[in-house]
Formats: structure tokens, sequence, C-alpha cells
């Protein structure tokens, strides 16, 4: 079962004790759970959105906007229609940076210190790329397009706040701050871990304490940043 | 604080550099068919199409979930720890959906 030397011949059970509950160790095992709490915490912000954006299906005056007439913009490519193709960019910008992560925690089981640090560099740079993508998206959104948006009781208004926004109801700007936000927060959180992870390995304090177990906690993290982005993907702009 | 421990963990399969870079060409994949779908069937608005995106999602999370993060290889009940409450939060959010369809916000 386990492979952990024991001083006696005498055959543990499985609650005969000196071993760890499911073979993990105590860190990732209590990673573990602290991804499956931040899952539930996004989980309702989900609830909430789909609640939210369902309960104006049948609404006329102010409809919820088809996502692909919100998001067709690109940078650097001023007026061309591009719709979902940034968002697109963004999803394969952080699946590539969650690749990069797991081929660390794959080098950091055979013990190569070069290859943790080039490939924890890439994921510190893909989590980068995102976060400027992100920050992008959200000027983009908040500045408006060049139109605006003529309201029901004849004001103009142009781009978005946590008020009103040109796009369609106030809940559709205010979701997609919050979620986006509070994604992107845990993405910024992720990438600052993945700092000081990258610094300690630089340093060798892996490669003295014989494992490479605290890449692997992080990957973790990492991939779970990458996976509510997936859902958020899916439920924000594509349904 | 720290020595030289010996760490009881599952062993990775042998050929774990090609399992990682396959599931990112499924993973791409799957996102491609995600948009594909998504513009193809731009103007029929119905739950089939939205469970399918669903779906695609959830396949996506098992290969993360499962390689990625190393569930496929570990002991038995890790998976359920996580996957269980995972399955009760997607009853929870279908309910909420269908709870909004009674509430119709009038502006």
């Amino acid at each position: 079962m386990s492979n952990a030397a024991t001083l006696t011949t005498e055959k543990k059970g499985t609650w005969g004790g000196g071993r760890s509950p499911f073979s993990v160790s105590y860190g990732k095992l209590m990673m573990w759970i602290f991804l499956l709490s931040d899952a539930f915490t996004f989980s309702s912000l989900l609830v909430a959105y789909g609640f939210i954006r369902h309960s104006y299906e049948s609404n006329k005056v102010t409809p919820w906007p088809s996502p692909d007439h919100v998001f067709n913009h690109f940078p650097f490519l001023h007026g061309v229609h591009l719709p979902l193709m940034f968002v697109s960019l963004m999803t394969f910008i952080l699946i590539f940076s969650s690749v990069t992560m797991v081929l660390a925690v794959e080098a950091g089981h055979r013990m190569a210190k070069r290859e943790v640090g080039m490939y924890m560099f890439l994921t510190i740079l893909g989590g980068i790329g995102f976060l400027s993508c992100q920050a992008w998206e959200w000027t983009q959104f908040i500045t408006g397009t060049h139109d605006g948006h003529i309201f029901a009781d004849g004001s103009f208004f142009k781009g978005a706040n946590l008020m009103k926004n040109e796009y369609g109801p106030t809940p559709f700007g205010d979701l997609f701050f919050i979620v986006t936000g509070f994604h992107g927060f845990h993405v910024f959180s992720g990438v600052v871990i993945n700092v000081i992870i990258y610094l300690n390995v630089l340093a060798g304090t892996y490669d003295k304490r014989g494992h490479y177990e605290m890449v692997e906690k992080v990957g973790l993290y990492w991939h779970f940043v990458d996976l509510v982005w997936v859902f958020v993907f899916t439920f924000y702009y594509l349904i | 604080m720290e020595h030289t421990e010996h760490l009881e963990h599952t062993e990775p399969p042998k050929d774990m550099k090609k399992k990682i870079w396959r599931t990112f060409w499924i993973l791409l994949g799957l996102t491609i068919i995600d948009i594909a779908i998504y513009f193809w069937l731009m103007d029929h608005k119905s739950m089939t199409k939205n469970f399918t995106f669903i779906t695609l999602g959830v396949v996506k999370a098992f290969f993360i979930v499962g390689t990625f993060m190393h569930m496929k290889f570990e002991r038995k009940w890790l998976p359920y720890l996580i996957i269980t409450p995972m399955v009760l939060v997607l009853y929870f959010i279908t309910l909420m959906v269908i709870e909004g369809n009674y509430t119709s916000f009038v502006r």
C-alpha cells in the first residue's frame, strides 16, 4: 500500500497509523480542500449569474446582450469585427500556462532544477499575459463603443460602470466585473505565489529539501485557476 | 524546520510528458469545437446547445483535474472527495437556473 519504510514487519491496516490519509502529504491534501472551498465560492457566483441572467430571458425592454455583439474587439486591430476571438486567445494563453506548469511539476519529480525553473518562468509569463489581456478587455468594456447607447428615457451613455452600461441591463456589467474580477484576482495571487516559488527553485531550496512538492501544490492552485476560467468562459461567453 | 522527509505519493506514469502534451491538444481541440458550435448555431437558442457547452466544459474539467492535477493517479477516495460535492453543486446550479425562469425582472 504505502512505500514508507517501517520499523517493524507487522502489517498495518488502514487505521493502524503511520500513514497519511489518501497517501498524500498534509500540505497537498489541505490544498485540495482549499480548492474545493474556492470552487464553492465560484460556483455561488456562477449560480447567481445563471439565476439573474435567466430572469432576463423574457425581458424585451432591456434584453441580455449576445456576447458576440459586445466582445468583438481585438488589440491592434481597431474596427475589425472579431467576435469572441480575443477571449479565445485568453483561454489559450491560460491553458498553455497550465501545460508549462504541469511540465514544471513533472521535471520536479525528476529533480531537474533548471527545467523546473524554465517551465515555471514560462508559466509566470503566461499568467502576466493573461492579466494584461484581461486589463485590456476591461478597458474596452468600460470605455465603450463608438456609438454608445440611448436609453429608454432618452439619455445617452457610453461605456460601462457599476450603475449602468451601454450593452444591456445593469447586472450585465456588474456580473462581468465581479466574475472576471474575482477570477483575475485569483490569477494575480497565483502569479505572485508562482514568483515566490520560482525564486525558491532558483535558490535551490527544494533541491536541498529533497523533493519539489511545493511546486506541485502551487501547480494545483494554478490549474484550479485555469479550470475556473474554463467555466467562466463557458457560462458567460458561450451560453 | 524542513528535513529530507520520505514522502508518500503515488508514482507518476512513465510517459507522463507525452500524456501532458496529448491532454493539451485535446483541450485545445475541445475549445475550438466550443467556438465552432457557438458560431454555427448562433441563431438557434436551444437548451441542447447550452447543455452541449456545459458538457464540453465538464469534459475539459475532467482532463484538467485528471491529468494536470494528477487526480487520475491518486488513491481512489481523493477524487471522490472532490467530485461528490461538485455533483451536488451542479444540481444546485440546475435548480437555480430553473428558478430564474420563474422570476421575471420588469424594469
